[in-house]
């Protein structure tokens, strides 16, 4: 008597095994695509974060003088970076006047600046990197890297 | 050992402290405006150096690269050929200065960032040169720091006569604070003196000292753009960007090592600690260090008899605060402060006029002018 039940036991332990071990190979392919998925958003993300080391380094050259290491500049005098709304609501701007300097009047977060800005002479590569570096610093966040073809096709 | 814990804690604690406030310094007091500011020359980006020929018209240079010659009211552009400028950073076309025998010899001096020489990037030059029919020719480069680096920081650069005829210049350290200040045999963070052709005088501090960079006068500074002559002791006055909080006004002694990044009292932007030290034997102290920092730009001495309350006290720029700093003296002693021209813009250069008024140069502005009421 107890046989029988046990060899059912055992098929139907078999058949389950199987569908599970099918499932499981499902989800092995699956999880292969998303490691896949992975790697690419590590990649971008490991380009971002090399843009972004490189501007740190030329963010600790070039601006931090005025815009200070928490990118809250001086009100009033220096636009801060951390939190602009500047820098994320005028990206091309923003790359334009990091590539060619600024004059004249502009509002940050309804404060009026009217300072000069020398051209900082950084290449085009710089740029990008520098702009990468303050848009994801701080508590800044942006949805799209900037890149060198980006910076090149911002002209004076 | 618990006190002495507690004791350790304790101390720590006080350095810190007094790292981050200035005991008993001077406050600087509010402007009284018993003058006129109005502006001079308009419409000039980033006015670096400025001087005056004998006819009374100005040389101002633009730290892009123009060199502006304002005579009867108009700005003419002058012809340079500065093929090796290295606009970068702080870097540009930097300060101009006449030789004070110039009616004789026509020479003017001038100070940028070249890239001229290896490697890529750009250091300090100090060229002479003579100004014929808006040209500016007979270009002679009298020194040219090495090595080039693309660090867009602390070229200097200010340019002074003594009363002897050597010319000084100041070169910063280029960012590089743990290589150049202290090494005799690397440019950066140095005042360097020369004959008026560009020869290092013999006794210069460290002709003797082998392997010694000999056109060097005083080293260990960080980034000094305010460089004047005292009025009637002769003696060279400096002041430097210190970092956060730890901008200085020194006396240049022949040899001296003023002490960067050895002993400092300023902090990293970031707030961290540089040094604790902030005095060493054989290292020269300011006789004053602001904090916060102004970020000081041009120097001056009042001289003349235009502002009789002023005369023989220093004006120095603020780039930060936006303002001039007369700062008084008694001797050599800072005993008080005042603001003159309130939020003017970022202040980058100060002079007296062969008219006894005061000259600033102002950031998006130009050169604006101080007469008294």
């Amino acid at each position: 008597m107890k046989n029988p039940i046990h060899l059912f036991s055992l098929t139907f332990f078999f058949f389950v095994g199987c569908i599970t071990l099918e499932k499981e190979k499902n989800i092995e392919s699956n999880s292969k695509n998303s490691i896949l998925i992975a790697d690419k958003q590590f990649q971008e993300k490991t380009e971002l974060q090399k843009s972004m080391q490189r501007g740190k380094n030329i963010y600790s050259g070039f601006c931090m003088q005025c815009h200070l290491p928490d990118g809250k500049g001086v009100p009033g005098n220096f636009p801060p970076l951390a939190g602009s709304d500047w820098l994320t609501e005028k990206r091309s701007e923003s790359i334009y006047v990091v590539k060619y300097g600024q004059t004249g009047e502009i509002i940050v977060n309804g404060v009026k600046y009217n300072n000069v800005m020398a051209p900082l002479g950084l290449s085009d590569d710089e740029v990008a990197d520098v702009m990468n570096y303050i848009m994801n610093s701080w508590e800044n966040t942006q949805n799209q890297m900037v890149t060198v073809e980006e910076v090149k096709a911002v002209k004076k | 050992m618990k006190y002495f814990l507690s004791y350790v804690v304790a101390i720590s604690f006080f350095t810190s402290c007094a790292q981050q406030l200035k005991l008993n310094d001077i406050p600087i007091k509010e402007e009284v405006r018993n003058y006129t500011i109005k502006s001079f020359v308009s419409n000039i980006n980033i006015p670096w150096g400025m001087t005056w020929l004998p006819d009374g018209s100005m040389l101002i240079t633009e730290k892009s690269g123009d060199l502006i010659h304002f005579i009867n009211d108009e700005k003419i552009n002058i012809t340079t050929t500065f093929d090796d400028l290295y606009v970068r950073g702080q870097g540009g076309l930097l300060d101009i200065e006449l030789h004070p025998n110039y009616p004789e010899n026509g020479w003017i001096y001038i100070s940028y960032a070249s890239n001229e020489g290896e490697g890529e990037g750009g250091n300090t030059k100090l060229v002479r040169a003579k100004l014929i029919e808006n040209n500016l020719t007979q270009v002679e480069t009298l020194y040219k720091a090495t090595p080039n680096t693309t660090s867009g920081v602390h070229f200097g650069s200010r340019i002074v006569f003594d009363k002897e005829g050597y010319v000084y210049l100041t070169i910063g350290d280029r960012g590089n604070h743990e290589e150049n200040p202290q090494n005799l045999q690397k440019d950066g963070g140095k005042v360097y003196r020369f004959h008026e052709d560009g020869r290092i005088p013999d006794d210069n501090p460290f002709t003797n000292e082998a392997g010694a960079k000999t056109s060097i006068f005083s080293y260990g500074h960080r980034n000094l753009q305010g460089m004047a002559i005292h009025p009637t002791s002769g003696k060279i006055w400096t002041h430097e960007h210190g970092p956060k909080g730890g901008d200085e006004i020194n006396i240049l002694k022949k040899g001296a090592n003023y002490g960067w990044p050895e002993i400092t009292y300023g902090l990293n932007y970031n707030g961290t600690i540089i040094t604790e030290e902030t005095e060493r034997d054989g290292m020269e102290n300011p006789i004053y260090y602001w904090f916060p920092s102004i970020a000081p730009s041009g120097m001056a001495f009042v001289t003349g008899d235009k502002f009789p309350e002023w005369k023989g006290n220093l004006l120095v720029g603020s780039l930060k605060f936006q303002y001039l700093e007369l700062v008084q003296l008694n001797g050599n002693n800072v005993i008080s402060r005042q603001k003159i021209a309130t939020d003017i813009g970022r202040l980058r250069n100060v002079k007296i006029g062969p008219d006894g008024y005061i000259y600033i140069a102002v950031e998006g502005k130009g050169i604006e002018r101080i007469t008294p009421n």
